[in-house]
């Protein structure tokens, strides 16, 4: 009889002795495998509290466990271990070690906002994924994903000059996540803007990327912007516990 | 002048059998073998009642008042009914205070017994001091005195509400839903909440089953804004590392077994038949339904019917109840009984 349990046991969690006697046995080797607990021995509310505090993560309390965001979930229906209920229960209990596990997978949603559509509570999936690749990163668990890289490339940029610059944006955001400027798809739009864009915008885009032009008079709007940033980034990692 | 119609029992759906008859001028006479009016909610000392969120003294109290004050209705107290014969209209009950009394009709309203959580030892209820049932929460919250473990009096810090103790179970020959523990803990849940912030309530749950308006009201409430944990488990053992209690089972949405260390443990008991119900079937010669509660006599065609003409039933007596649906039956059985004494005026 097969015995099913078996896909419960993780390699990590064997332990083997390389060498043990025991009352004169050697049971050194596989013969001393013993494998460690899987029991779930305290809750840590703090994590919950913790990714509510993020912007996404407030109604993450109000979840029920349904499903309905893992049924409609676009990068499920490629990926099966991408489970949004399942990371949402783990954060409800504080199981931050089996959270970690998939730190790498998290990060990968694609913010459809089909759960949003599909969550019967409002609990508003979307955004508690938004929140819990955010608390990975401030915890220091991930690195900065490529999605978030582009995001503050861009922000920065909106933020700086109250303009968006595209040229600037793409290149900041290859050199940030290392990627060479010179992509074959880059290329190819690059060769179809110059022989189909009229004249005068080229000029502009051109006049633009080489003096990144502000919007008139952007600077109070960029101090309260800034400070506005500041005060919400503050709260977070006060709310993470995180001290600068 | 018609005979009084005889209402065995003074908790919620007695009370309200007694205002309905006394209302339109019939005399009662109501048998409470327990020293006041009142029943379960006034007895075992609840606190505030769902869904009005007034607390039980106020709501069945004013029941009782109502029904102390009417002079319609004659409340024999620390009595019982120890023989019953005669026919619709003419029915003669030897009480156990040795007095006779006539009655045209009568109504059971003889509710439920509480389970004794004994019966599970493996939660710990007589072996912790710590695991309480939803009753004595009701009773710490009633009284004033706020929830504390009785160990040492001290705040829990966290708490874990266990539902179905002694409801769904074939293990000890309890197969029912006892319909208002999953309600009553959300609403006890909120309570522990609103007075110990700190505290963090956890339920464990096999379904949750806060029917009709319920859902939000208490169910939603609690996880929303009292921020209510639910865990999808039956606890298998609560035992002790000496310094707190500690719930084990699965967690079985993670597969996960769980030892959790807890302060409180509240076992959310359910509605057993009335523990007297063999005796007052043998009495009233009723038949008893399949689980022990007093069977009704017919589900659509008449209200309130047992299995003997003339006498009928209301409320947890029939099987767990909830209060206000208690009371409603209390009024239908008073138009039964209504009904047969205007079909036996005149019979000797």
């Amino acid at each position: 009889m097969p015995i099913h349990e078996k896909t419960l046991i993780r390699p990590e969690n064997l332990r083997v002795q390389e060498s043990l006697e025991i009352d004169g046995v050697d049971v050194s080797g596989h013969w001393s495998t013993f494998i460690e607990s899987r029991a779930i021995t305290d809750y840590n509310e703090a994590i919950e509290d913790e990714v509510a505090a993020l912007p996404g993560g407030e109604y993450i309390h109000r979840c029920w466990q349904c499903g309905s965001c893992t049924n409609s979930c676009t990068v499920n229906a490629i990926n099966a271990e991408f489970n949004p209920r399942h990371w949402i229960y783990l954060v409800r209990i504080g199981m931050e070690s089996e959270l970690l596990r998939d730190k790498e997978i998290i990060w990968q949603c694609v913010s459809c906002n089909k759960c949003t559509y599909a969550c019967p509570r409002d609990v508003n999936p979307e955004g508690v994924m938004k929140s819990l690749a955010h608390w990975l990163e401030l915890k220091g668990h991930t690195e900065k994903s490529p999605a978030q890289h582009f995001d503050e490339v861009f922000a920065g940029q909106v933020f700086a000059t109250g303009k968006i610059e595209e040229g600037r944006i793409i290149r900041a955001f290859f050199a940030r996540t290392g990627q060479a400027l010179r992509q074959d798809w880059l290329m190819v739009m690059a060769k179809r803007l110059v022989r189909h864009l009229p004249l005068k915008m080229m000029i502009a885009m051109g006049i633009g990327t080489m003096f990144q032009p502000k919007t008139r008079g952007w600077g109070r709007a960029r101090a309260a912007i800034a400070e506005h940033i500041a005060e919400q980034k503050a709260r977070e990692r006060k709310a993470l516990g995180l001290t600068d | 002048m018609s005979k009084p119609v005889l209402i065995v029992g003074g908790g919620p759906a007695g009370l309200s059998a007694a205002h309905a008859l006394a209302s339109v001028g019939q005399s009662v006479v109501m048998v409470e073998k327990e020293d006041r009016l009142g029943g379960a909610p006034i007895l075992s000392g609840y606190a505030k009642l769902i869904p009005s969120g007034e607390w039980a003294r106020d709501a069945i109290g004013s029941m009782v008042a109502r029904v102390e004050q009417n002079a319609l209705v004659e409340a024999r107290l620390n009595c019982q009914v120890n023989e019953f014969s005669g026919a619709p209209g003419k029915f003669q009950a030897q009480l156990s205070d040795g007095s006779k009394i006539e009655a045209g009709a009568t109504i059971l309203t003889t509710g439920f017994t509480h389970f004794d959580s004994i019966n599970k030892p493996e939660w710990g209820f007589g072996t912790y001091d710590d695991v309480v049932t939803t009753t004595q929460v009701e009773q710490m919250i009633s009284t004033g005195g706020g929830v504390r473990c009785p160990s040492d009096g001290r705040k829990p810090e966290r708490v874990a509400i266990l539902l179905c103790v002694g409801s769904r179970d074939r293990q000890i020959g309890r197969e029912w839903c006892s319909k208002v523990c999953c309600t009553v803990s959300a609403n006890l849940a909120m309570e522990i909440r609103e007075e110990l912030p700190d505290c963090h309530v956890y339920i464990y749950y096999m379904d949750i089953r806060t029917y009709g308006l319920y859902e939000d009201l208490y169910y939603w409430k609690s996880q929303e804004e009292f921020r209510v944990k639910y865990i999808k488990a039956r606890i298998a053992e609560v035992t002790s590392d000496g310094q707190r209690l500690i719930v084990k089972g699965e967690d079985t949405l993670v597969k996960r077994p769980i030892t959790i260390p807890f302060d409180m443990v509240v076992h959310a008991i359910g509605m057993d038949p009335n523990v007297d119900n063999m005796k007052l079937g043998a009495i009233f010669d009723v038949d008893l339904e399949s689980h022990g509660h007093i069977g009704r006599g017919s589900n659509y065609s008449a209200l309130a019917t047992t299995s003997r003409a003339g006498v009928f039933v209301a409320g947890a007596a029939t099987g767990p109840e909830t209060i206000d649906d208690s009371i409603s039956q209390g009024q239908a059985a008073a138009m039964a009984a209504l009904a047969t004494l205007n079909q036996n005026i005149g019979a000797a």
